[in-house]
């Protein structure tokens, strides 16, 4: 017993001016909750976009533009607008988009559907400690942990980039109660704090070391730069040190701290991030079997610190929402109570080849950069059942209404709609 | 896993000896992807664990006659690379193929495929063979059964045979060569499966102080297998249709339609061998053939879509025969 807490419906169009929302809990003997990407919001996305593509269907129009038609009871209806379009482009929704029950003439249908996100994120608070050695070695220290969210990547690449250094020059040291306190991950708000905190203690070591070598250049240490491994002065690049060299003058290692405030941001990070998907899928009628022929991503995350890890973050929530409206489900014994597919066997998770074509677009843009760094661990695993869901409803006409759409569960509703 | 001593025959008589004449004692380690499990899971304690990999004779695919003989220790992986395989007998090949992961055909042998226990979550879960609850009442057909039998499933067992090459192998006429202390005897693959009545037995005809050595395959005509699976990646299939036609131009002359992971032993339907004599296969005697395997199924409480899935199996087979 987890308590059964009301999702956030209507789910991101928020501002729906006339609503009733009616919340039952029920009680199952399945044990305690636990961590899960997103909780409650992709339940949230599935019912409010089910809701709009059934909404859509009923009036014969394209899904597509009902959402877009509507944007302005969102809380970024410009945004939203231009990603529903983006992700209409790599779906090639144009072409392959038809109304619900015109999936093509043989067994097998195939359809389209959309699902929705939005997230908070931010950044949580985080210390970093940064030490400069006069051999030119670089470490970066903080508490932090990397969940396979590619957060060492992102405290390399800040501390590379702000001391104009190749990757390959930073030593990242995380994961250790030794190192500066960081949060813990959850929420989506790593990233944030830790590219905050490494930005910061990154900037005052560069500082310590350009009051070190200004005098050998002859000039103050604000007319200093770091530009790709080297220590020169701005506007005048010939006179330089190299990194090593610069370095060469400390007469003592620099250690620096900097210090990520999640109450006090300073505009490095922030919170509200959002996405739109479209899932192509194809239901073989005669089996109940769905594939995954495409999915789309469109997501924006703030300023992006590396588009790699960031796209890498979306195939792996996608890939874990496909699993969740596919093939993840926990089979509870009547008689003895025991799981019975505690296994991966019978607890099934997708493979490579379930998972058909991922596309990533990272919605970069001015706007989104301005707003800092964000954490993107949950928002995109947001919408994939909506996406799937609304995909198979469009295939087949009608929707499956369980999740996950199992060929049993499949089969069983085409069975009772012959029948009805 | 219990502690077990562990024994690396060189030769089969050497393994005959180490072998026990109970279940339960002594069990034989090939590739080792079901026993491990099992061991790990405390489904199965033997005391002591016969590695047979190191027996050479058991290795090998050669040509004999006019069919070939597979040894018991050819992995999954030397069968689908065969070629010759691939060419005369593809419903085996793509039996062996459909087990995709390349880690457990690499490891897993043809034999241990024949000689693998069940996937039932009951069996797995330490509620026996037969899966029963403490007061003897039978689990599966009250309880979770989406993956069980729907034929064949009067009880007590209500598993499903999980051998991927059974069915095909069956349809194929093959013989399983069994050796003891005694000698040797040869099985059609037909009876090599058996469905057990008690706890003690198992799912195959099998002694415990007995050795597969090799798979005889007679030749053939057309053969394929098609899987109903959900996943591409490693999955069980939800139902297999094996099928064997000896043709006389586009007529059917004979037919041999096994069905897979939908009975506790792969399933020979004469029914649909029946239907297709002396027809042609179309669509519409696909379907009927189809219809017919399984017009006598008995699903459970929730496997009912498995009567769908296995005539789709049966069908779709039939065409592909049609068109190899």
């Amino acid at each position: 017993m987890g308590g059964g807490g009301i999702p956030p419906i209507p789910y991101v169009y928020t501002n729906i001016p006339n609503k009733r929302i009616q919340h039952t809990s029920v009680a199952v003997n399945g044990s305690p909750q636990r961590a899960w990407r997103a909780p409650n919001n992709q339940q949230a996305s599935y019912l409010t976009c089910c809701a709009i593509e059934d909404l859509a269907a009923a009036l014969k129009m394209d899904p597509m533009e009902v959402f877009a038609k509507n944007a302005d009871y969102t809380e970024r209806p410009e945004t939203y607008r231009k990603q529903l379009v983006k992700a209409a482009e790599l779906s090639e929704w144009k072409r392959l988009w038809h109304p619900r029950g015109q999936g093509g003439p043989g067994p097998v249908k195939r359809g389209l559907g959309i699902g929705i996100n939005r997230w908070a994120g931010g950044g949580h608070q985080s210390e970093c400690r940064c030490t400069i050695n006069p051999d030119g070695s670089v470490m970066v220290e903080i508490g932090s942990q990397d969940l396979g969210t590619g957060t060492r990547t992102v405290i390399c690449q800040v501390a590379a980039e702000t001391l104009g250094l190749p990757f390959n020059a930073i030593q990242v040291r995380i994961g250790d109660n030794a190192y500066p306190r960081s949060g813990a991950s959850g929420g989506s708000t790593t990233v944030g704090g830790v590219s905050g905190s490494t930005r910061k203690a990154t900037t005052h070591a560069l500082a310590k070391l350009y009051a070190a070598v200004a005098p050998a250049l002859g000039v103050q240490p604000g007319q200093l730069e770091a530009v790709e491994g080297r220590i020169q002065v701005q506007g005048d690049p010939k006179k330089s040190l190299t990194w090593k060299a610069a370095c060469g003058k400390l007469n003592a290692k620099i250690v620096e701290m900097g210090t990520h405030e999640q109450k006090r941001p300073m505009g490095l990070t922030s919170a509200g991030v959002g996405g739109v998907q479209v899932a192509d899928i194809s239901v073989d009628t005669e089996t109940g079997i769905v594939k995954v022929n495409k999915f789309v991503a469109v997501q924006d995350c703030g300023l992006i610190v590396n588009p790699r890890t960031a796209e890498s973050q979306c195939h792996g929530a996608i890939i874990m929402g496909l699993c969740t409206a596919l093939y993840e489900e926990r089979i509870m014994d009547p008689a003895t109570g025991l799981m019975l597919n505690r296994d991966f066997d019978t607890y099934k998770l997708a493979g490579i080849g379930d998972i058909g074509e991922i596309v990533v677009h990272m919605d970069i843009a001015p706007e989104h950069d301005s707003r800092g760094v964000i954490g993107l661990g949950e928002p995109p695993a947001v919408g994939i059942q909506a996406a799937v869901g609304n995909a198979v409803a469009n295939a087949l006409g009608f929707r499956v209404n369980s999740m996950p759409m199992t060929p049993d569960r499949v089969l069983a509703a085409l069975e009772a709609r012959r029948n009805a | 896993m219990q502690p077990f001593e562990y024994a690396n025959p060189g030769t089969v008589q050497e393994a005959l000896g180490l072998l026990a004449a109970r279940w339960g004692e002594a069990d034989v380690l090939a590739g080792g992807t079901d026993l491990l499990p099992l061991m790990k899971d405390y489904v199965i304690a033997p005391r002591r664990v016969v590695n047979i990999k190191s027996i050479k004779k058991l290795g090998g695919i050669q040509k004999t006659g006019a069919g070939y003989r597979i040894g018991a220790t050819v992995t999954m992986q030397e069968l689908v690379d065969s070629a010759e395989i691939r060419k005369l007998y593809p419903s085996l090949h793509t039996a062996a193929a459909n087990i995709t992961s390349p880690q457990i055909r690499n490891m897993g042998t043809v034999a241990g495929d024949l000689c693998q226990r069940p996937r039932c979550w009951y069996f797995r879960n330490g509620f026996g063979l037969l899966a029963k609850d403490a007061k003897g009442q039978a689990l599966p057909p009250n309880g979770e059964n989406k993956y069980h039998a729907i034929l064949g499933n009067s009880g007590p067992a209500y598993f499903v045979s999980a051998s991927s090459l059974g069915p095909a192998l069956v349809a194929l006429g093959a013989r399983i060569k069994l050796v003891s202390a005694k000698g040797t005897r040869e099985v059609p693959a037909e009876k090599f499966f058996i469905t057990p009545k008690t706890d003690a037995a198992r799912e195959i005809i099998l002694a415990p102080n007995e050795i597969v050595t090799e798979i005889i395959v007679p030749a053939a005509g057309r053969n394929t297998t098609y899987e109903v699976r959900q996943k591409e990646a490693l999955d069980w299939p939800l139902a297999t249709a094996s099928v064997a036609l000896a043709m006389k131009g586009s007529t059917v002359t004979r037919a041999r339609v096994v069905l897979g992971h939908v009975a506790p032993v792969p399933w020979v339907s004469l029914e649909a061998a029946q239907v297709l004599a002396g027809k042609t296969i179309t669509p519409d005697t696909a379907e009927a053939a189809a219809k017919a395997a399984l017009a006598k199924a008995t699903p459970l409480s929730q496997n009912a879509y498995k009567v769908q899935l296995a005539r789709v199996a049966v069908k779709r087979a039939l065409l592909a025969a049609r068109r190899a």
